[in-house]
Formats: structure tokens, C-alpha cells, sequence
């Protein structure tokens, strides 16, 4: 996890030097009529500034746990669940993408009833007799809540004509 | 007329049945939509506008206090129970509320921040009948000075709010600030951080970010757990109430919570998240039990208390000088001015039977509010008891639709999956996730006072010191940065001596 820490503050730190980078092309005024950078450009200090101090707090976590601990025995069984795991999120961000991807051609309707059918069996749920019968009941109230009680505009896409 | 006779006559006025009915409406309807993500109470407010011309303004008002309150107690439902905060205020609530909600607590938390909600409604409405009037003015004494001190001094409270690492809640702040530069500045309208994307334009708003960072990240971490673990804790029909202990931890931070939140909210701007916090902070540094992080009730029973007292105190700017210092205030005066009333300093003496209904009228409300949800706690806590195969997509549905139905843009559905990646890392990582939405709501509050108390004094940095109440504000802050660090200082040393 520590090469995590230490991916994730550099990616900080990058994220803060694009920033200031980007800031620093702005008209930055004075400080009796600052302009619209003036403010990026200290924000961008301060990102830099902290996420430096991550990377510095996770490179000194990971020389003590190198010091204080020893290598595990076998993490065989730990590896495995963790990239089964891992798969699983990896799932419901791709099933989420897609859905963003389908909302607008195929409608709220079939998405949604296809989002909650794939989304049930990556949460471990594999009878599809319910599962098909939970999600028609689940779609059905969302469009009774949100389209025609909340008036909210969402997209029907191809079954536009039937509800439209 | 005097206050008694006064808020006499308001009840005289208000407690009919029809209001009562529509008190009980707007309860209703509030709760409800607050609990479906997205649509907040001043969207739900501004699309029922309408519906107010057919009534008398006091029902109008009753409907919309109602709904005011009413949306505020949904959206702390769905933070407790499904650690999706519907809007800012609700953030803080999250924290402990979710906590306590896996660990069988959810009908203790929901509880408690109704009675906590009803109480401050109360402590709110009686300083706005006593003070209104003198309060009022001292609000209308800030300026952009005293603007950036209390986004200043909020940023400093939540550095410190959850206790975990310094450096990565400074960091965090610092990118939700960064995030609030996103979109069109507003005094020379130059386009920042857009990448030529129109979308953009109107910068990242608080929604996205919140459902992504809390309620999808919430959902791609259960989803790691072995299908054995991955269950909240059950809600026993016995255990849905709180226990005798659990009111008593609560009634000291509902009332500091309701003060703070009184006096906060008579300022203008994000007044409910900034009285959260601070209620927050000041109950997680009283805690002797070491229970905070973990699911402490004085945590959601104070920044609930907060809360909803901020709202209240929002009332005394508009009533007392008819000037709406929320947007949701803006929405309550367009109920009043629909009516051909404009509220102002006149108000109470010109028309006493309207200024004391409607102070009647709010009470009625948030009574209403209680009414409703108490009886409803069980009915919101056994959601949990939905087996997570199917809560956990129908959290992702809420979310996806909520976040789109706002602004009907698809631009939000992918800022929010973004979020919910960025949260997912930042939890495996231990990164606060709330620092950073706050400091996304305070910033650019924070920027524009800053601008503008630079014109004013030509560049003068002691402008924030000479101010009697924005050097107050920031002394108060720095007391809050270091006495914990002098304390952490003298303490080893004294127990060594001893």
C-alpha cells in the first residue's frame, strides 16, 4: 500500500504543478486589484506545498515499516481476494461508464434495467428469475419518481415514442 | 405588541386545520424529495413556487417551511443511512451518522436528529421572535473582510475536524479549493481550468463531487468485502430508539448546536456547512469517550442541532430587513412578495398579524416535521436490512439519476464516477474525504471576499486584523490552530513532573 500512498501523493504534486503551471498564465493583477489569478496562483503554492509534504510523510512511513517489520511468510490468500476484489470495483466502474455511454441512445429505461440486472450479479446475487422481477419493480418506481412526478427530463431514447 | 401577545396572535392566526394540513404536506413532500439524491430544498422549493399563488401567504409559508425543514431532515436521512450526503450541511453528519449506521445504530442517529432538528428549529425561532430585529443589523456590519475570515477560520476547523493526518486533510483542502477555481471567475468573467469546455463554465458543482467521493466510493468498497462480510449491521425493532444514555450524550450538543447554529447562520453565505463544523469540532474536542470517527451520537446530534438552527437564523435578515441572505431565503421571499408583501423593518409594526404568522407558521412546520418522522424512524432504518446486493445497486441508481436530474447534464454523471474513483483511492489511502467538498464550497465564498477586501483597503493585508469582528473571527481561529498544539506541548511535560 505504501507505493500506493506514494503513487497517489505524486499524483498530487502533478495534479499542483499543471495547476500553478496553468495559474501562472492568468493575468495575476496586484494585491490592492488582484486578478483572476492571483488566487490559483497562491492555491497552487498550497497544493504543492502539502502534497510535497505527503510524499515526505509517506517516504518516512515506508523506511520505518522496512525497519520494523519483516516480510510475510505466504500472502497467497490475501493476493487472491484482494484482486477478486479489486475486479469487482473494476466491474461497477466499467458497468457505470457504460451506462453514462447508453443512457442517451438506448434510453433511461432499458439502461437502468440492464445497469441494476449487471450490478446484482457483480454483488453476488445469481438467481435471475428475482433478480429480473426486483429490477422491473425497482425501474418501473424510478420512472414513476422521476418522470412523471419529478418531471425530470431524462433521456427515453428508443422507447421515446411509447412514453413519450 | 408586545412578543408574547405577538407570537399569541401568530398561533391564533396560523393554527387552522387547512394549515396544519399543509404543514404536515410540506413535511411530507420535504422529506421525501430530500431523501431522493439530487434535487435539494431549494430546487423542491422553487419548483412548488407556484404552487403558492392559489394560497393565503401564511399557508404558503407553513407549506414551505415545511418543505425547508422537512428536505433538510431527508437529505440527514439518506447521510446516515447510506453515507450519501443530498448537500452540503449534510457532509459533516455523515462522518458519525454512517458510522453509527453499521454498527446498528442508524434508528439511534435518525432519532436523535429529529428531536436535535426540532430542538434548534425551537432555540432558532425564539432568538428570531426576541432578536430579530437587532440582529439583523449586526449581520448587515460584515463585509468582505468579515467574509474571508469565516471561510478562513472554517478552512482551520476542518484542517483539524476528523483528527486524522494533518498534511493529507491540509492537502485535501488544498485541492477542493483548487477545484472551486474550475469556470467562469465571477468579477472579469475569465474562463479558468475550462479546457474549452462550455460545460465548464459554470465550474464544478457540489453535487457531482459529493455523491461521487461519498455515496459511489461507499459502494466500490463494499463491494471488495467477501460476500460473507459484505452486510451492514441489522437494526433490531427493540434497538431502534435511543437509549436512555444515548439522549443524555445528546441533549448537551443539541443545544450548543442549536446556539452555534443560530449565531453562525446569521451570516451570510454557506452559513449551515460552517455551523456544522464548528459544532462538530467543539463536540469531538469535548469527547472524553474516544468515540469520534467511530460513530459518536454527539456527532450527529450537534451538527444536526446546527443545522437546522442555521436555518432558522437565516429567517432574521429577511424578515427583519428583507434582505435573503440564501438562495433558499430568496425562494421563501418570492413566496411573501408573490403575495404583494415585501418583508423589511416595517414588517412587524405595519403588518403584525403577517410578521407573527409566519413566525407561527415556521414553528408549525418544523412541528410537523417531528410529528411526521419520528413514527418514520423504523420505516428509514429497516432500509438497511435490504440485503447489500440489492441496496448497493439501487445506491448507485439513486445516484446516477439524482446527480443527472439537476442540471440534466451528462457532464455530471462522469465528474461524479470520476469522484467516486478519486474517493475510492483516497479511502484505501486514509485521505479525509471531507475537507475536500467543504473547502469546494468554501472557496470560492472565500476568493471573492478576498478580491473584494483587497480593493477596498488598496492592498492593505491588515484589513483583516483592524476589523473589530474579522480580526475576532480570525483570533478565534488561531486559538482554535494552536491551543490544541500548546496543550499537546505542556501536557508530557506536566504528567513527567507529576
Amino acid at each position: 500500500m505504501k507505493l500506493g500512498s506514494m503513487a497517489f501523493a505524486g499524483l498530487i504534486l502533478a495534479v499542483g504543478l499543471v495547476y500553478e503551471g496553468m495559474a501562472l498564465y492568468m493575468p495575476r493583477g496586484s494585491l490592492a486589484q488582484p486578478g483572476p489569478g492571483f488566487f490559483p496562483v497562491v492555491i497552487g503554492v498550497f497544493l504543492i506545498v502539502t502534497a510535497v509534504g505527503c510524499v515526505l510523510q509517506e517516504t518516512l512511513a515506508g523506511k520505518r515499516d522496512k525497519a520494523q517489520t519483516a516480510p510475510p511468510l505466504s500472502a497467497e490468500s490475501g493476493d487472491t481476494h484482494d484482486r477478486r476484489s479489486v475486479h469487482k470495483t473494476f466491474q461497477l466502474l466499467v458497468l457505470m461508464i457504460g451506462y453514462a455511454l447508453a443512457l442517451k441512445p438506448i434510453g433511461f429505461l432499458i439502461s437502468i434495467f440492464l445497469f441494476l440486472v449487471v450490478a446484482i450479479r457483480i454483488f453476488g446475487y445469481r438467481r435471475w428469475l428475482p433478480t429480473l422481477a426486483m429490477t422491473a419493480v425497482i425501474a418501473g418506481l424510478s420512472y414513476i419518481a422521476f418522470i412523471l412526478w419529478l418531471k425530470v427530463p431524462l433521456p427515453l431514447g428508443i422507447l421515446d415514442e411509447v412514453f413519450g | 405588541m408586545d412578543l408574547f401577545s405577538g407570537l399569541l396572535h401568530g398561533f391564533s392566526v396560523a393554527l387552522t386545520p387547512m394549515n396544519l394540513l399543509f404543514g404536515f404536506s410540506g413535511a411530507v413532500i420535504g422529506t421525501i424529495i430530500g431523501i431522493l439524491p439530487g434535487l435539494g430544498p431549494l430546487g423542491t422549493m422553487a419548483l412548488l413556487l407556484s404552487l403558492t399563488y392559489g394560497f393565503d401567504p401564511t399557508a404558503g409559508m407553513i407549506l414551505f417551511a415545511g418543505i425547508y425543514f422537512g428536505a433538510m431532515y431527508g437529505g440527514s436521512t439518506t447521510s446516515i443511512l447510506l453515507n450519501i450526503p443530498g448537500e452540503a450541511a449534510s457532509v459533516i453528519t455523515v462522518i458519525e451518522g454512517y458510522q453509527m449506521a453499521r454498527r446498528g445504530r442508524a434508528g439511534a442517529a435518525l432519532a436523535v436528529a429529529a428531536v436535535g432538528s426540532f430542538v434548534a428549529g425551537t432555540i432558532s425561532l425564539i432568538g428570531l421572535s426576541f432578536l430579530a430585529p437587532t440582529l439583523a443589523k449586526a449581520a448587515l456590519r460584515f463585509g468582505p473582510p468579515e467574509y474571508f475570515a469565516v471561510a478562513l477560520v472554517g478552512l482551520v476547523i476542518m484542517s483539524r475536524l476528523t483528527g486524522g493526518s494533518l498534511i493529507k486533510s491540509l492537502t485535501m483542502i488544498a485541492l477542493g479549493l483548487a477545484l472551486g477555481t474550475v469556470g467562469m471567475e465571477t468579477v472579469a468573467g475569465y474562463m479558468r481550468y475550462t479546457f474549452k469546455q462550455p460545460l465548464l463554465a459554470q465550474g464544478i458543482d457540489f453535487l457531482p463531487v459529493a455523491m461521487g467521493l461519498f455515496g459511489i466510493s461507499e459502494v466500490l468498497v463494499t463491494a471488495e468485502e467477501p460476500v460473507g462480510k459484505m452486510q451492514l449491521q441489522k437494526v433490531r425493532f427493540r434497538e431502534l430508539w435511543p437509549t436512555l444514555m444515548e439522549w443524555k450524550r445528546s441533549l448537551g450538543p443539541m443545544i450548543r448546536g442549536s446556539f452555534i447554529g443560530f449565531f453562525v447562520g446569521l451570516v451570510p453565505g454557506p452559513s449551515p456547512v460552517i455551523s456544522t463544523m464548528v459544532s462538530y469540532s467543539m463536540e469531538s474536542k469535548l469527547d472524553k469517550r474516544g468515540e469520534f470517527g467511530k460513530g459518536a451520537i454527539e456527532g450527529v446530534a450537534g451538527p444536526e442541532a446546527a443545522n437546522n438552527a442555521s436555518v432558522g437564523a437565516a429567517y432574521v435578515p429577511l424578515m427583519a430587513l428583507g434582505i435573503p441572505f440564501t438562495p433558499a431565503m430568496a425562494v421563501v421571499m418570492a413566496v411573501l412578495i408573490i403575495h404583494g408583501i415585501n418583508p423589511g423593518p416595517l414588517l412587524m409594526t405595519e403588518k403584525p398579524d403577517l410578521f407573527w404568522g409566519v413566525i407561527a407558521s415556521m414553528y408549525i412546520g418544523n412541528f410537523m416535521l417531528l410529528i411526521f418522522n419520528l413514527p418514520l424512524v423504523g420505516v428509514f432504518a429497516s432500509i438497511i436490512r435490504t440485503p447489500l446486493y440489492l441496496l448497493m445497486p439501487i445506491v448507485l441508481l439513486l445516484c446516477l439519476v439524482g446527480v443527472y436530474s439537476v442540471n440534466n447534464s451528462m457532464l455530471d454523471i462522469w465528474l461524479m464516477i470520476g469522484f467516486g474513483l478519486l474517493g475510492y483511492l483516497m479511502r484505501k489511502l486514509k485521505y479525509d474525504l471531507a475537507p475536500l467538498i467543504l473547502a469546494l464550497v468554501l472557496g470560492p465564498m472565500m476568493e471573492r471576499s478576498f478580491r473584494e477586501a483587497m480593493m477596498i483597503s488598496r492592498g492593505d493585508l491588515s484589513v483583516f486584523l483592524n476589523r473589530p469582528i474579522s480580526g475576532t473571527i480570525i483570533l478565534f481561529g488561531a486559538l482554535v490552530l494552536l491551543v490544541p498544539l500548546v496543550i499537546g506541548w505542556i501536557r508530557p511535560r506536566i504528567g513527567r513532573k507529576g
